[in-house]
C-alpha cells in the first residue's frame, strides 16, 4: 500500500507538468536516424555503429538513466520533501525499492523501444530484441548505480557524468582495464551474444557481463538502501 | 498666537556628491563574479573539486604534450588540435559551469535583487556569456600557452619561435570560437531550469546526442550532404570552421566549398542563443 504511494509520488515527480516530454526527443532522434538512413538505403555496416552504439547505447541510455535515477531520489533531497518519507516509519528497503523500479522503467522503456526500432531497421527484429533486452539490463544496473550515487553526494549528477564521460567515454576507448567496469562493455557484450552482428563489438566476456551487471544491481541497491538508514538532511551549502 | 519652541538643527546631513559608479561597474563586477565562480574562487572547497579536476586534467594533458615535443622533436598534438582532443573534458565543464552561473540565480531567486540595480536585463547575459566564454578560453588556451612556453624555450633560434608565435595565435583563435559555440549553448541549456542537476544532464545531452548525427550524415549517398554533415554538432562545426580557416589538419575531413557557410552558422548559432537568451530573461524578470 504504502509501496504504491511512493511508487506514484516518484512518477509524478518524474513525469508531472509535462516533463515527461523532456525524455522524448532523445528516443526520437534514435528512430529518426535510422529511419533517415534506412531510407537513403545506406548499408547498416555505415550507420549502424554510430546510431546503435555511438547515440543509443552510449549517450542514450546513460543520460535517460542519470537524468531519471539521480531524479527519483535526489530531487526530494534537494527540495527537502525527502523528510516526509523519512518520518515515517517504514524500511528503508520499500522507499528506495520502489523509486529505483520506477527510474529503471522510465529509462528502461524510452531506450528499449527506440533501439528495438533501430535493430529492426539495421538488420533484424533478433538484434531489436537483443538489443532491448540488454538495454534493459543496462537500464537497471545505471539506475541502480546513480540512485546510489544521489545518496552518497551531494551533486550526483556531476558525479555520474565523470563516470559516463570519463571513465567509460574517454577511458574506455584508451585503458582496455577500465571495460571490466563499464555498464556500457557489459550492454554491447549482452546485446552481441545474444544476436551476433558484426554491428556489435563485444569487449568483455558474457559470465563477465551478467555477473558484474548483477553486482553494480545489487550492490549499490544496498548501498543506497544502507545509506538511506542514516541520512542526515542538511541544507544547501556551496 | 504661541512661541515657537521648536528649533531645526543642521545635524550634517548632505547629499551624495561622489562619482556614481554606474552601468558599467556593475557589468564589470558581475563578470568578475561570473568569472571567480567559474572556478569556484571564493567559494566552498566542494565548489572548486570539478572546476580544478577539468582544469589539471587538460593542463597535465597539455604539460604531457609539451613535454613529449621538447623531447621526441615532432609535434603530437597541434594547436589547433588541441581543443578537438579535448572536446569532452570541455563539454563536461561547461555542463559543470553553466548552471553554477545561471541555474542558482534562478533558484534562489536574486534575480531581481540584479534588476533593480542600474542594470539592464541584456547586460547580465552579456556578462554572464562573457565570464562563461572567458573560462572556457582559459582552459583551452592557459594548456595552450604551456605547450608555447615549452616549445620556446627548447627552440633554436628567434625565427623557430615566431614560427611557434605563428602556429599559437590561430590556435588561440580557434579555442576562443570553442569558447563562444559552448558557452552560448550551454548557458541557454541552463537557463531554462532552475535546477543544477538538471541543467547539467540536459547540457551533456544536447551536446552528445548530435555527434552521432554527423556520423550518420557523413556516410549517406550524397556529396553535398556528406560536406554539410559536420553542421549538425556544435564541436563539429566549430572544426568545420577551422578547416576554413586554417585549413585540415589530416586531410581527410572535406567540407568542399560551404566554409563560409560553416562560419555564419557558427556565428548565427552563438547570435541565436545570445538572443533566446535574451528573450528568456526579458520574461523572467517580469515574473
Amino acid at each position: 500500500m504504502v509501496t504504491q504511494t511512493i511508487t506514484w509520488i516518484t512518477a509524478r515527480g518524474l513525469f508531472g507538468r509535462r516533463r515527461f516530454l523532456l525524455l522524448l526527443p532523445l528516443p526520437l532522434l534514435v528512430i529518426g536516424l535510422a529511419v533517415l538512413s534506412r531510407g537513403f538505403g545506406v548499408a547498416p555496416e555505415h550507420w549502424g555503429e554510430p546510431v546503435l552504439v555511438g547515440l543509443g547505447l552510449a549517450v542514450v541510455l546513460p543520460v535517460i538513466a542519470l537524468i531519471a535515477g539521480t531524479g527519483v531520489l535526489g530531487s526530494e533531497i534537494d527540495d527537502g520533501t525527502i523528510v516526509h518519507i523519512l518520518t515515517k516509519p517504514l524500511p528503508r528497503s520499500q522507499i528506495v525499492l520502489p523509486k529505483l523500479a520506477v527510474a529503471t522503467a522510465a529509462t528502461a522503456v524510452s531506450v528499449a523501444v527506440p533501439l528495438y526500432v533501430a535493430g529492426v531497421l539495421a538488420d533484424s527484429v533478433g538484434l531489436g530484441l537483443a538489443l532491448a533486452a540488454a538495454g534493459t539490463v543496462g537500464a537497471l544496473a545505471y539506475s541502480a548505480l546513480f540512485l546510489a550515487l544521489s545518496l552518497v553526494t551531494r551533486r550526483p549528477v556531476l558525479l555520474g557524468l565523470v563516470y559516463v564521460l570519463v571513465w567509460e567515454g574517454l577511458l574506455g576507448n584508451f585503458v582496455s582495464g577500465t571495460r571490466v567496469l563499464s555498464i556500457q562493455q557489459y550492454v554491447i557484450t549482452i546485446a552481441d551474444k545474444i544476436a551476433p552482428t558484426p554491428l556489435l563489438e563485444a569487449k568483455v566476456s558474457l559470465p563477465v557481463a551478467l555477473v558484474m551487471s548483477a553486482l553494480f544491481t545489487v550492490g549499490f541497491t544496498a548501498l543506497a538502501i544502507d545509506r538511506l538508514r542514516s541520512f542526515s538532511v542538511a541544507g544547501e551549502t556551496s | 498666537m504661541s512661541e515657537l519652541s521648536g528649533v531645526i538643527h543642521d545635524i550634517g546631513y548632505q547629499r551624495y556628491a561622489g562619482p556614481r559608479l554606474g552601468r558599467r561597474y556593475v557589468f564589470g563586477s558581475l563578470y568578475t563574479h561570473g568569472l571567480r565562480t567559474a572556478f569556484g574562487l571564493g567559494r566552498s572547497a566542494k565548489a572548486k573539486i570539478f572546476p580544478w579536476f577539468v582544469l589539471g586534467v587538460v593542463a597535465i594533458t597539455g604539460l604531457i604534450l609539451a613535454a613529449v615535443r621538447a623531447q621526441l622533436g615532432e609535434v603530437v598534438v597541434t594547436y589547433n588540435a588541441f581543443p578537438d582532443t579535448m572536446s569532452w573534458l570541455v563539454i563536461f565543464f561547461v555542463a559543470v559551469v553553466a548552471p553554477e552561473l545561471v541555474s542558482r540565480d534562478l533558484r534562489s531567486g536574486v534575480l531581481p535583487l540584479y534588476f533593480s540595480r542600474p542594470l539592464p536585463r541584456g547586460d547580465y547575459v552579456y556578462a554572464k556569456f562573457a565570464a562563461l566564454a572567458t573560462a572556457v578560453w582559459i582552459l583551452l588556451g592557459g594548456p595552450q600557452l604551456l605547450m608555447f612556453l615549452v616549445a620556446a624555450f627548447s627552440a633554436d633560434n628567434l625565427s623557430a619561435v615566431w614560427t611557434e608565435v605563428g602556429d599559437l595565435v590561430p590556435g588561440l583563435i580557434y579555442a576562443l570560437l570553442w569558447a563562444g559555440v559552448f558557452a552560448g549553448i550551454g548557458l541557454l541549456v541552463a537557463s531554462l531550469t532552475g535546477k543544477r542537476a538538471f541543467a547539467a544532464g540536459g547540457i551533456v545531452a544536447v551536446f552528445l546526442m548530435t555527434t552521432p548525427i554527423v556520423g550518420v550524415f557523413a556516410v549517406l549517398p550524397s556529396k553535398a550532404l556528406n560536406e554539410l554533415a559536420l553542421l549538425f554538432s556544435p564541436s563539429s562545426l566549430v572544426f568545420g570552421v577551422g578547416i576554413w580557416l586554417f585549413g585540415s589538419p589530416d586531410g581527410n575531413d572535406d567540407i568542399g566549398p560551404f566554409g563560409p557557410l560553416y562560419a555564419a552558422v557558427a556565428v548565427g548559432l552563438v547570435a541565436g542563443c545570445v538572443a533566446l537568451l535574451l528573450a528568456r530573461y526579458r520574461k523572467v524578470a517580469s515574473s
